[in-house]
């Protein structure tokens, strides 16, 4: 990638256009998010004072930026919409602390991995309601226009 | 305003208030979430259109797994999970026609490709040379980034999948 720093943690938007990573900032992991391939950064105000950053995942047209960030003593998945401006914090059920999290492309679904009485374990949570979706372009039609009056 | 009105509004306010100081709420998949509990352990899920991906532990094996979410039901994966390799990190493409796995093998740690419908894994060369740790396949499968343990740093390689 050009530079000499740690970077991890890599999620590629659906159209590959976005590249969200992790890289130290004062030791602390911080989200960069980049326009590819020209690598342009893209400041992301809404999660200063909310790192270190953790498990970040793009929507197909990079709309959506999930991930989670701490908040004092507690972790928190939080989606951020580039499209509208809203950050939405995630209310998750009582006791879930988050350690990972995977968006699906569209922005319906979420899966958080969690430890939960003491195993790993995965919560899949519905977004229909919350987010608009994000979906890739209309892929052009195949085949002839009209079948029918093809002989 | 009559009381009864009156004490409506007041619980939707108070609904409003609450709502926007506690965050929004996702609604929690409840069937297919009891189905996973059940089942045991669950971690490094990764979701793309309508497939999860997991590492699930089975009698004490990890093993990668993909469940079909609209259907609740497991999808075979023929030839992917073998006795001998330990997954580490598992990413599936939106048609779940490709998965990215990083897993350990031998002592050896490397990315595969697995292909669902020709049932084949292909190793994926760290080039230079370095450690895959983790791997995220691009929603249309096109491009993997991976995180590579290289000389003393951790990068991000994009690799294209032909």
């Amino acid at each position: 990638m050009g530079q000499m720093e740690d970077r991890q943690d890599p999620a590629l938007s659906g159209n590959g256009q976005w590249l969200a990573t992790l890289v130290l900032r004062e030791g602390t992991p911080t989200l960069l998010l980049q326009e590819q391939p020209t690598g342009r950064r893209v400041p992301l105000p809404h999660l200063r004072g909310l790192r270190p950053h953790h498990s970040p995942a793009l929507s197909w047209n990079g709309r959506y930026l999930a991930l989670i960030v701490q908040q004092g003593p507690r972790r928190l998945a939080v989606v951020e919409d580039r499209a509208s401006g809203r950050f939405h914090r995630l209310q998750l059920p009582m006791g879930l602390e988050p350690e990972r999290l995977s968006l699906a492309p569209d922005a319906r679904r979420l899966a958080i991995s969690a430890v939960a009485q003491g195993r790993p374990q995965v919560h899949l949570f519905d977004l229909s309601g919350l987010l608009e979706p994000d979906l890739p372009p209309a892929q052009a039609l195949r085949g002839p226009a009209n079948a029918s009056e093809e002989r | 305003m009559r009381p009864a009105a009156r004490h409506v509004c007041g619980l939707w306010s108070l609904a409003l208030l609450l709502s926007g100081c506690m965050g929004s709420m996702p609604l929690p998949m409840g069937g297919l979430n009891r189905q996973l509990a059940q089942q045991g352990s669950h971690r490094e899920a990764s979701l793309s259109g309508r497939w999860l991906a997991s590492i699930a532990n089975r009698n004490g094996r990890d093993q990668v797994e993909l469940v079909d979410v609209d259907r609740q039901l497991p999808v075979p994966l023929p030839a992917l999970n073998r006795p001998d390799a330990l997954p580490l990190s598992v990413s599936v493409d939106s048609g779940a026609e490709r998965l990215a796995v990083v897993r350990q093998v031998g002592g050896q740690t490397e990315l595969v490709l697995y292909r669902r419908g020709l049932m084949s894994s292909e190793v994926i060369p760290m080039a230079p040379p370095g450690v895959p740790r983790r791997a995220s396949l691009r929603a249309d499968g096109r491009e993997i980034a991976v995180e590579v343990s290289r000389q003393g740093l951790v990068q991000v390689d994009l690799i294209g999948v032909p």
